[in-house]
């Protein structure tokens, strides 16, 4: 198993959350060439690389930036998503524990490449632990000159804001991240007629994951073909995967693209533990469940994953050993989604407490003998007809766990006769 | 929206529209049924509710027509199975934990989901939830909006009509998922003066009127379209009225009715709540000295005044459509009469804001001084006979030798005659834009009334 680290470079250097200790292991050494470059070649630099977002939807980041270098009126605005609340994800919160200034300087480059001086640092709620290191390695970095009004002495001027979100997971979403950063609620935007940037306060604004902009470092500093000598062609680079569940050592361990899923389980995450594989969520509870057999031909890439039908998502990979309830677990993650639905869309707002309840009345032998019929049927009404693309992944999460492993939602069926 | 037309089909037949037109406003518009809630011409489109689906060649799914714009070559189906069953599962959501209580709700026979049903309802026992969320059922908004959670269906637009309306975010949605719900900020009111509007805009019986509330099925109404009285904007509205046979006819609403070039869509609350004017304090009989008389006494009387008085200054109300005030400029100059209306009295500088509500609360001042009637305040000395056309300031003005045709009672000691109200008659009044607009009969009262133009003619005869 081939090792990399472009991300995690730093993850075991002990103390690298203070600036002096991270700048002699080589943290913000890109920003002091970087007036020596024009934005533009940064940007062609990551375009290149084929560098695909980290937030789950695996976009490619470098179209996102082109719709930045055209002319507006107004100032740009770059907000990083942080609010990782997915469930079964937990990478970007590794980065900031682990390596805050890494995230800081790709904030810089990015900034600088794409022309905008104001960056938001959307923090999920609950991350008490990490918004005080982050603003205490944003202090530092103001201290020493790579924020503020005039960079190492270039006028060059980037502030960082971090904003603390409200414990909801749609927030997460990007226009529903930028809604809440505006002070509404959040509720996500129906989505543009052709492609542009998404805009916060009617300001053109680049939304990026955590984890995206912490790899744009190495691509400035090594190059696109430095990056692209891992990976996939089509899925260049690696990414931060991490493994919850049965699993005898869980964590966050970097990968490129295009390993194999059973072998980085075994090398990372030391094998199943107390059983035999059952299944894994591959990229956060959002994407629909692989069972054994495909789980075995699985690579981590975003090609490979939608050939099985799922979707690698971010890349938090929840494993499931065969002392899994299969009923209990889709009931888990109903749960959630019925708690977190943003309740804009009709399908959405009722589906999800719709499939719970059904669930549920499984699980307590109370439910008509056509709820599988119906759960898959609520989901195809929640599926490609609603605002986000939240209610759809419910629709794969069920489609998921219902045609995977109807069996044992057929068990919770047996001799019911009713209605 | 370009100028440009381009072609495309709904349901196979070719069509013609401006390119970039948003789609569901061009069905509606155009005789189509589509089923929606949260759009509206006036919010356009939020996207939420997920009923305006249509198919749309080359997409794989069917997609919201409030959403879709039209340009060349546009292929639409409205009507195709799939979309039917796209409906039906939609409306059965809605329902899931709909209070389903029709009976009592002031909505029924005018609320979109109960119309849908009819056509999209599945009309099967046991397909809707047994054990419903509980809501709460009558939230007090403030300014007689009150609020019942359970019927709400989270379309928005009560929201969006103070995000984007008013621009004074009154509303919000709180909570989530199908616990969601519709609320002021803790321990707010509502206070915009054209809060019930979003009565007008709630498509389903949760926001309903405490006015209206109870008072009448809608199926009894019948409704008018008119022109609100209240001040120079001239509001156009619909009368909501019932007219059951051997009794009274009564008004129970305004509702504003839509005039880009006015009101847009939209009415104040006071303008709306003006409907109770009609019913309080009429005069329906003709009186002199306090004593009843009749018609053929009061036309004689007037006769007598008149030869008797040299000096006669008449008084017309600016609220008097145009074609009655010039029936009135006809008579005085026959009578060498002095004619008047005076604006100062009118005037409510409290009342003005920048989006409505105007200063001038009266609907024809603009068509008095278009027809160059003076409007300022005139002598009157103890000689002087005085005729009054339902003037304001006619209430202030003490003098013995006075008629008064009024719709409203006032303190007078002469000759008084009942006159129709501007519901009663019609014809033609003039905005402060200079838009000239044709307000139509609406009520003819149990008992005939006259109207200023009868009068005339009643009276003229005899002189
Ligand atoms: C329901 C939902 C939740 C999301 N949650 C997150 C999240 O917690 N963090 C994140 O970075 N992206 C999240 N996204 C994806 C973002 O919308 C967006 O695509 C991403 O932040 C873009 O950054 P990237 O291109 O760098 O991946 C979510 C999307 C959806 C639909
Ligand atoms: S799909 Fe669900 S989460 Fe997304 S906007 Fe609609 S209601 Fe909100
Ligand atoms: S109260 Fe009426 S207008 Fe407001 S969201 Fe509910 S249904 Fe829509
Ligand atoms: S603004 Fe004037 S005309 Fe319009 S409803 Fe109010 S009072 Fe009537
Ligand atoms: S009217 Fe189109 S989604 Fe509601």
């Amino acid at each position: 198993m081939k090792e990399v680290k472009i991300v995690s470079k730093r993850f075991d250097i002990e103390g690298i959350n203070h600036i002096k200790k991270a700048i002699e292991h080589g943290a913000y050494s890109t920003i002091h060439k970087m007036f020596d470059k024009d934005p533009k070649t940064i940007v062609d630099e990551i375009d290149k690389s084929g560098l695909r977002g980290k937030g789950g939807g695996g976009a490619p980041t470098g179209a996102k930036w082109k719709l930045m270098l055209q002319d507006f009126k107004l100032p740009k605005v770059l907000v990083i998503n942080c609010d990782e609340n997915e469930p079964g994800t937990f990478k970007d919160r590794q980065i900031i524990s682990k390596d805050p200034h890494l995230l800081i300087e790709g904030i810089i480059l990015t900034s600088y490449a794409i022309g905008a001086n104001d960056v938001y640092i959307y923090i999920r709620g609950e991350y008490h632990q990490w918004q005080n290191i982050l603003q205490k390695a944003c202090d530092e970095a103001y201290l020493q000159g790579y924020l503020g009004k005039n960079i190492l002495g270039s006028k060059y001027r980037v502030d960082i804001t971090i904003c603390k979100g409200a414990g909801a997971y749609i927030c997460g979403e990007k226009s529903a991240l930028l809604e809440s950063l505006e002070g509404k609620r959040g509720h996500p935007r129906l989505k543009p007629h052709q492609k542009e940037p998404e805009w916060y306060f009617g300001r053109p604004t680049l939304v990026n994951n955590v984890e995206t902009i912490a790899t744009v470092p190495f691509i400035v500093e090594n190059g696109a073909d430095a990056y692209k000598e891992y990976g996939t062609s089509k899925s260049p680079g690696s990414m931060l995967f991490a493994m919850s569940g049965h699993i005898n050592n869980p964590g966050v361990y970097e990968a490129e693209f295009g390993t194999s899923m059973m072998e980085y389980i075994e090398y990372y995450g030391g094998g199943i533990k107390g059983g035999n594989l059952k299944g894994v969520i591959p990229g956060g509870a959002s994407t629909p469940i692989l069972n054994a057999t495909e789980v075995a031909k699985a690579k981590l890439d975003y090609e490979s994953i939608k050939e099985l039908g799922s979707s690698l998502g971010t890349g938090g990979m929840i494993v499931m050993n065969d002392s899994v309830n299969m009923v209990e677990a889709l009931k888990n993650l109903l749960e959630f989604y019925h708690h977190e639905s943003c309740g804009q869309c009709t399908p959405c707002r009722e589906g999800t407490a719709w499939v719970d309840e059904i669930v549920e009345s499984m699980l307590r032998y109370s439910a008509s003998y056509n709820s599988i019929e119906q759960l898959l049927q609520i989901g195809q009404t929640m599926n490609g007809k609603t605002i986000c693309v939240f209610a759809p992944a419910v629709s794969g999460v069920i489609d998921g766990f219902v045609k995977k492993f109807r069996s044992e939602f057929e068990e919770y069926l047996r001799g019911v006769c009713n209605e | 929206m370009s100028s440009k037309m381009v072609e495309f089909t709904v349901n196979g037949k070719k069509l013609l529209a401006f390119e970039g037109l948003n789609l569901l406003k061009y069905l509606l518009d155009n005789g189509y049924n589509i089923p929606h809630y949260c759009y509206h011409d006036s919010l356009g489109a939020d996207g939420n509710c997920r009923m305006c689906m249509v198919e749309i060649k080359g997409k794989k799914r069917p997609q919201i027509a409030c959403d879709t714009l039209i340009k060349e070559g546009l292929e639409v189906n409205t009507n195709t199975p799939t979309i039917k069953r796209l409906r039906e599962e939609i409306l059965q959501m809605q329902l899931r934990n709909h209070p389903v209580d029709c009976p009592v709700c002031d909505k029924a026979g005018e609320c979109y989901l109960q119309n849908y049903y009819m056509d999209y309802g599945l009309y099967k026992e046991g397909k809707h939830k047994k054990q419903k969320i509980k809501k709460s059922k009558n939230i007090e908004f403030g300014r007689n909006v009150v609020y019942d959670e359970e019927r709400c269906i989270l379309c928005k637009r009560c929201v969006r009509f103070f995000a984007n309306i008013t621009k004074t975010n009154e509303l919000g949605v709180i909570k989530r998922a199908n616990h969601s719900t519709i609320s002021t900020a803790p321990n707010q009111k509502l206070q915009s003066q054209y809060a019930m509007n979003i009565v007008d805009l709630c498509p389903v019986g949760a926001l309903l009127s405490s006015d209206f509330k109870f008072k009448q099925r809608v199926w009894f109404l019948q409704s008018s379209p008119s022109i609100c009285h209240g001040c120079t904007k001239n509001c156009n509205i619909t009368i909501d009225y019932s007219s059951t046979k051997f009794q009274a006819e009564r008004i129970y609403r305004y509702k504003a009715r839509r005039n880009e070039d006015v009101n847009g869509y939209f009415i104040c609350d006071e303008g709306r709540l003006s409907y109770k004017e009609y019913h309080t304090n009429r005069v329906t009989q003709i009186e002199y000295k306090n004593s009843i008389i009749d018609f053929k006494e009061a036309i004689s009387k007037i006769g007598i005044e008149i030869f008797i008085h040299k000096d006669i200054v008449i008084l017309a109300s600016p609220n008097l459509y145009i074609e009655e005030l010039e029936s009135i400029i006809k008579w005085s100059k026959k009578l060498n009469a002095r004619l008047y209306s005076p604006l100062e009295c009118y005037k409510d500088k409290e009342f003005a804001d920048n989006w409505l509500k105007e200063e001038l609360r009266v609907a024809n001042a603009y068509g008095v001084m278009a027809l160059e009637i003076d409007t300022s305040t005139p002598d009157i000395s103890s000689d002087t006979l005085l005729i009054n056309f339902d003037h304001k300031l006619a209430q202030d003005i003490n003098t013995l030798h006075r008629i008064d045709f009024i719709t409203h009672s006032i303190n007078s000691q002469g000759l008084i005659l009942p006159l129709a109200s501007w519901v009663q008659s019609s014809r033609h009044l003039i905005n402060s834009s200079g838009i000239k607009q044709y307000a139509p009969k609406t009520l003819v009262a149990n008992k005939p009334i006259l109207t200023v133009t009868e009068w005339i003619e009643a009276i003229g005869g005899d002189i």
